[in-house]
């Protein structure tokens, strides 16, 4: 997909955190291009800034130093062509499942009705049909995510921002949950940055894997995964797969 | 898996009824060991009336009861009602405001410290014998656990969610309206549910100072006349007015939150 243009450029890019005692680097110099449609992870040990990074793409960080754009323009602020999921499903509990879907068109100003039935059809999507009007709290962690991604998708952003979303998941939802992304990814054809600390996770899902060192944090590595699509677990037993995973490995570590 | 309690609302009230079961059976128990005892020892009526007594007075008096109970009940309501405006409204400010946080949120916790009893005969000169005094009573007293719990409530709400409503380009009113007071509102029926019985205890005190009328009026008007059966009987109205508020902000609060707040609190 290379030949595709530029999603979101991340030029010198510098963040850091003022403590009461110190300032912390969390990033000192990333540079990122993610085109169009690419599916992009950013692999990195817990604490490398690279949530810092993804928060900053979305426009809820301030940055320090460097600069951010998607489509050509400065991030500075949320943007209307983003959705972002986080690493908890963050749903209200007040509201249906629907309701929370639906939460991103009432906040961006735009008109319910236009939007009910590409609810319906994302929580179809996901498997969540007949649980519209059911209330998070009745809903196991797995399928309180997927509403998040559902919620993520509603208003049709072009970038998809995910902040180790299945991280909290038992190891066998995740793989389904995995699976289910990339179908996902593939019907809608966004771009994606996904942010995980599992390199299996990234492999398996990605185009490229972004490996960001310890803080303060700078891209150490980019691996092109040239595996066939649309990718099923089983992939995930063959040796080309296990290559991948060995040099992400050894980029964490050395 | 559609929500099936709609179905079960039979259901729930009898499992309430079981529940109340065991209570209502020592209230009995402790009434017969009541009329007993009273009886055995032949306890003066002026100092301990039997629950029969008591129960009569209030078949034969009921006018005189309720004449008394309206006015009780009404300005109760209104000071409740004054206390959750305000309460509620400075709760709010408070939580929005670093003025208000450093500036009146001391002043606040300050007139907590006052014993708000105290200040009934400076409502009296103040504002006279009338209603004003009792309803501004039961204010001062039910108006602070209101601003407390919705200063909380708000304070509580997850940053993580915040920070969700500001990805979706939510304007601040947005995160206050559908985020942060959702968020307050089982604190805030906390606050209503403490801050109704305070007004009760602010009305009644009121009505012992201000001796015009009420259940509070008729409980000194019989202490003063030794009228023992009838001070009872008004304290047993009195008790079940309380209830009756309390139950209908308990109801209120089953209507508005429909979710699980188990996680919440």
């Amino acid at each position: 997909m290379a030949e595709n243009s530029i999603h979101v450029q991340i030029v010198s890019l510098r963040k850091i955190y003022q403590t009461r005692r110190e300032e912390i680097e969390a990033i000192r110099n990333v540079d990122m291009a993610v085109h169009e449609g690419e599916f992009v992870s950013i692999l990195g040990p817990s604490g490398c800034g690279k949530s810092t990074l993804l928060m900053a793409v979305g426009g809820l960080l301030p940055i320090s130093g460097g600069s951010i754009a998607i489509d050509r323009e400065e991030v500075t602020g949320p943007r209307r062509d983003t959705g972002v999921v986080f690493q908890s499903p963050v749903l209200m509990p007040w509201r249906t499942i629907e309701k929370n879907v639906l939460f991103p068109i009432e906040s961006l100003g735009l008109r319910i009705a236009d939007y009910q039935d590409g609810a319906a059809a994302l929580l179809e999507m996901t498997g969540l049909d007949g649980f519209a009007d059911n209330f998070p709290s009745e809903l196991s962690g797995g399928m309180q995510q997927r509403v998040a991604i559902c919620r993520a998708l509603i208003h049709n952003p072009s970038l998809l921002l995910m902040d180790e979303p299945f991280s909290a998941l038992d190891a066998i939802t995740r793989d389904a949950m995995n699976q289910e992304l990339l179908r996902i990814w593939q019907e809608f054809q966004k771009t994606v940055l996904f942010v995980t600390h599992s390199i299996r996770e990234a492999v398996f899902l990605s185009d490229r894997v972004f490996v960001m060192s310890p803080r303060p944090a700078v891209i150490s590595k980019i691996v092109d995964i040239e595996l066939p699509r649309p990718r099923t677990l089983e992939i995930e037993e063959t040796p080309a797969f296990n290559v991948y995973v060995a040099e992400l490995r050894e980029a964490i570590e050395g | 898996m559609a929500r099936t309690d709609e179905g079960g609302v039979a259901a729930q009230i009898t499992s309430q009824a079981v529940t109340l079961a065991p209570a209502t059976a020592i209230s009995i128990a402790i009434l017969v060991l009541w009329q007993v005892i009273v009886v055995v020892l032949k306890i003066p009526e002026a100092i301990l009336p039997t629950p029969t007594r008591i129960f009569d007075v209030m078949v034969e008096r009921h006018d005189l009861l309720l004449q008394h109970t309206w006015p009780t009940t009404v300005q109760c309501i209104y000071g409740f009602l004054l206390a959750v405006a305000v309460g509620v409204g400075l709760g709010i400010m408070l939580a929005f405001s670093r003025l208000f946080r450093v500036g009146v949120y001391p002043l606040v916790i300050a007139f907590q410290v006052v014993p708000k009893v105290a200040l009934a005969p400076l409502f009296i000169v103040w504002f006279g014998l009338g209603m004003t005094s009792r309803v501004l009573l039961a204010f001062v007293i039910a108006f602070f656990p209101m601003v407390v719990n919705t200063f909380a409530g708000i304070q509580s709400t997850d940053p993580v969610m915040i920070r969700m409503a500001r990805s979706f380009s939510a304007s601040r009113w947005t995160i206050f309206s559908k985020i942060e007071f959702p968020t307050a509102l089982p604190y805030i029926f906390s606050g209503l549910k403490i801050g109704i019985t305070f007004a009760v205890i602010g009305i009644i005190v009121a009505e012992f100072v201000t001796a015009q009328e009420g259940l509070g009026y008729l409980i000194v008007f019989s202490e003063g006349n030794v009228d023992t059966p009838m001070l009872m009987a008004a304290i047993f109205v009195l008790s079940v007015v309380g209830v009756i508020l309390y139950a209908l902000i308990v109801l209120l609060e089953k209507l508005v939150i429909r979710w699980d707040v188990g996680q919440q609190l």
